[in-house]
């Protein structure tokens, strides 16, 4: 009993936050219920992206009923490869990705080589509901095929690396590059295997990584270092994150974004709970920083100051960048 | 945020003060005990009356019902009978009901209801009773024969008490040639009374027969037979068969005399049979019950104003708040991973209908095979609604095959499942599959072991017998629980599973 008193202690000086403090403190303070189908239908989060003028995939596409399936020609027209995702889905799961054609039919990214009917069926098991959380009906968006940066070949394991930051009320407070594994079949979901990599946010310089809780500095797969690598297009990747304040309304974020070979820096989608193990992946407590930026607002807030997304971002970046490692 | 904090802060003081100050009320100055203490046993007793009506006369049919004139208490006695007229009257410390109707014929059937508790009065009332009696005539052998019985029982015995004890067990030696001859190849019962009550007349002993009901629950019985005797100070009761003194404590006395327990006219074949159930009480309802007209007033306005069937539902009802709190407390604070928040609470409320054991292994078995079914329904690509049919019906059949089963091998357990409820765990097999697929198999056995984990310590704590009287009794309690589940609602601090999860941090600094 005594030791998880100084285990509380230590924690709390360090800043790191609990979930019950990021529900009450965060979360239901900063996002409006009203503002969650924003971040949880990927094409309204699309549509309000480009609105805004900030980076996406392309979006080839919409299909919300069977009829509209017909269109899957139309919509993919001569591309050989793309993507097809549920609107509302969740870790990852309905999602096909097509590399290649292949004679009359298409190959996806592990290989497989999939009809036309298959991929019909496939969109129509989306629209029936088959992946999305509560069951209901839904839309199958086609997009751009994101081919990562050649930067995260040495340090991934499959599928697309990504980069989560956490914005509140448009200041990104921290960041971190994940890597999918083995274990994580590709995916970049933490809880699934993924490794989660802290990112200096002034420099983008990688920093250490925790992958299922504990701290590490080597990939398990590849054993490269994931500490010390330099992050291309840090700035556009920080302006990015804070811009999406605008974009949803909602106070406390967590952006997910991919780093194209040609097309730099793109949003994927946005997450009203963002999860809490960027802190390990930083080595660094939450609190402290979200506290800071608080306390920055109150403060404007009393001048009848608003920043714009560049200020913000120099703001953080001077405030919480800069880290040395031991 | 302050404005908030401060309403909050306001409205769980009030909340708190509420709650304390109408409980302080109740117990310090209505005086409601704090503990069910004193819980009373209840005895429910129906005397089933058969018989076949003639199909012209009228019916009379005459029973003796209990006198209920010193151990017992009655809560209730009601006799139910279609188009009869009831009348009810005392004959000679007995009581006797009679049914009449003027035209019925067939079958009938009558019933008698009585409910009764034990009085726990200290006073005892003074009793009366005859000392002395004629003797009964007898002549030629049989006298002979009494005279030879009576005679060492005379030199075996030192009062009346002696005596009657004596008498019994000499007529209970069917090897003694004088007991043969008396009981004339008639070793019944009641004719070992009669014997018995021939030899102490000619002593001049007087008798009663007493005919009681064991309040034993659940068991068929015919009313058995006692002896009495009035010694100057008290009525000293005898076993016909042993000869053992004093009526044990569970024997409720029907009535007295000789005379059998129905009589009719009008009809045949009249036939009563017994069957008791006992149930418990605690002291407040009793009070309100054998108190009907005295102040217990103040428990108007409680749940105790309730109908009885109404009061065990909410009994119920009152726990489930403490279940909650429970699952609150170990999400929240502990940070238990659950299925769901609230399905830990109703798999409890499902356990009380299975108990904790059987309930426990029930639901593994069926969520586990129901888990089996749901990745097969997996590869068919069903939509959600018939999807979750298909697994409905499916743990239907289950629990039907189950209850079919425990009961062929005598396993009576088995069928309180048909109750549990078969939602609950429809959507549990659902909810447990979408969290293996969307988190894997390990994620998904440590969350449907948390959530048996709650469900069985929710089920323990809203089962705890002294906690449901005090919630029951002191529903302002209610108010407490809401005013610390709104402070949970603004707690920050860590879960106790966190500070295992952040050790990592720790770790690097040392």
């Amino acid at each position: 009993m005594f030791g998880f008193w100084k285990t509380w202690k230590a924690l709390e000086a360090k800043g790191i936050m609990g979930i019950n403090r990021r529900n009450a403190d965060y979360v239901l303070k900063y996002n409006k219920r009203s503002l969650y189908p924003i971040v949880d239908d990927k094409i309204i989060t699309k549509e309000r992206a480009i609105a805004a003028g900030i980076d996406v995939p392309e979006l080839y596409g919409v299909i919300s009923t069977e009829k509209e399936i017909e269109k899957l020609d139309d919509i993919i027209g001569g591309r050989s490869d793309f993507v097809i995702k549920p609107a509302q889905g969740a870790g990852g799961d309905g999602i096909l990705v097509i590399a290649d054609r292949f004679e009359d039919r298409f190959r996806t990214v592990s290989g497989k080589i999939i009809s036309h009917e298959e991929i019909e069926h496939q969109i129509s098991s989306i629209l029936t509901g088959l992946y999305s959380l509560g069951g209901h009906r839904d839309r199958a968006l086609i997009e751009y095929r994101v081919t990562p940066d050649q930067i995260f070949k040495s340090i991934s394991y499959e599928g697309v690396p990504d980069i989560r930051i956490i914005v509140l009320m448009g200041y990104p407070v921290m960041a971190m590059l994940r890597l999918p594994t083995r274990q994580s079949g590709g995916k970049a979901n933490l809880h699934q295997g993924a490794i989660g990599v802290g990112v200096d946010l002034a420099t983008g310089l990688t920093l250490r990584g925790t992958w299922l809780n504990s701290i590490i500095s080597k990939h398990p797969d590849t054993t490269n270092a994931v500490d010390g690598v330099q992050l291309p297009n840090w700035d556009g990747f920080m302006k990015l994150a804070a811009g999406c304040y605008e974009l949803c309304g909602l106070g406390y974020i967590g952006v997910d974004m991919v780093l194209d070979q040609d097309k730099g820096p793109l949003i994927l989608e946005l997450n009203a709970r963002p999860g809490l193990n960027i802190q390990i992946a930083n080595n660094c407590g939450l609190t402290l920083r979200t506290h800071a930026v608080e306390a920055h607002l109150a403060e404007l807030a009393e001048k009848g100051i608003q920043e714009t997304p560049e200020e913000r971002v120099r703001f953080t970046q001077e405030l919480f960048g800069h880290i040395h490692q031991q | 945020m302050r404005a908030l904090t401060l309403h909050l802060k306001i409205l769980i003081t009030i909340l708190l003060v509420l709650g304390v100050s109408i409980t302080a009320y109740q117990i310090f100055v209505i005086g409601i005990p704090v503990t069910e203490d004193a819980t009373d046993d209840l005895w429910n007793i129906d005397a089933k009356v058969e018989f076949v009506a003639n199909a012209k006369d009228p019916v009379k049919i005459q029973m003796f019902v209990p006198p209920l004139n010193r151990d017992y208490v009655s809560l209730n006695e009601s006799f139910i009978s279609n188009n009869y007229g009831v009348s009810v009257n005392r004959v000679d410390g007995n009581r006797k009901v009679t049914w009449s109707a003027r035209r019925v014929s067939g079958k009938q059937t009558l019933y008698y209801r009585l409910v009764l508790t034990k009085r726990y009065s200290g006073d005892k009332t003074k009793v009366k009773g005859p000392v002395f009696r004629d003797s009964i005539a007898v002549d030629g052998p049989e006298k002979i024969a009494a005279e030879a019985l009576l005679a060492p029982i005379r030199q075996h015995s030192a009062d009346v008490e002696t005596f009657i004890s004596e008498t019994i067990k000499r007529v209970n030696n069917l090897n003694d040639d004088n007991v043969k001859l008396l009981l004339a190849g008639d070793p019944s019962t009641p004719h070992k009374a009669q014997i018995i009550e021939l030899l102490l007349s000619i002593a001049h002993v007087p008798m009663e027969r007493v005919h009681t009901i064991r309040l034993v629950a659940d068991q068929p019985q015919n009313p058995e037979l006692w002896l009495r005797s009035f010694n100057g100070n008290d009525w000293l009761y005898f076993n016909p068969e042993s000869g053992e003194q004093g009526l044990p404590s569970d024997r409720l006395l029907w009535w007295i005399g000789d005379e059998p327990l129905v009589t009719m006219d009008g009809g045949k074949k009249a036939n009563v049979t017994f069957s008791l159930n006992n149930s418990e009480m605690n002291a407040i309802r009793l009070a309100k019950l054998t108190d009907e007209n005295t102040d217990a007033n103040f428990l108007e306005y409680s749940l105790y104003g309730l109908p009885l069937q109404t009061q065990q539902t909410f009994m119920i009802m009152v726990m489930i708040p403490i279940g909650v709190l429970v699952i609150l407390v170990l999400r929240n604070l502990i940070g238990l991973q659950t299925l769901g928040t609230f399905t830990p609470v109703l798999i409890a409320l499902a356990f009380r209908e299975t108990q904790l054991e059987f309930g426990i292994i029930l639901f593994t078995v069926i969520t586990a095979l129901g888990l089996m079914l749901r990745s097969y329904l997996e590869h068919l690509k069903l939509q959600m609604l018939p999807r979750l049919s298909v697994v409905l019906t499916f743990v239907v059949i289950l629990i039907a095959a189950i209850s079919l089963f425990s009961h062929k091998l005598g396993l009576e357990r088995g069928l309180s499942v048909a109750l549990f409820p078969m939602v609950i765990l429809t959507m549990t097999i659902e909810r447990l599959s979408i969290t293996w697929e969307e988190r894997g198999g390990g994620h998904a056995m440590k969350v449907a072991i948390g959530t048996l984990f709650a469900a069985t310590l929710a089920y323990l704590v809203m089962s705890v017998p002294e906690l449901v009287y005090f919630v029951f009794t002191f529903p302002a309690v209610l108010l407490i629980l809401v005013a610390f589940m709104l402070a949970m609602g603004r707690y920050r601090g860590y879960r106790l599973t966190e500070l295992v999860r952040f050790k990592a941090f720790l770790k690097a600094d040392s």
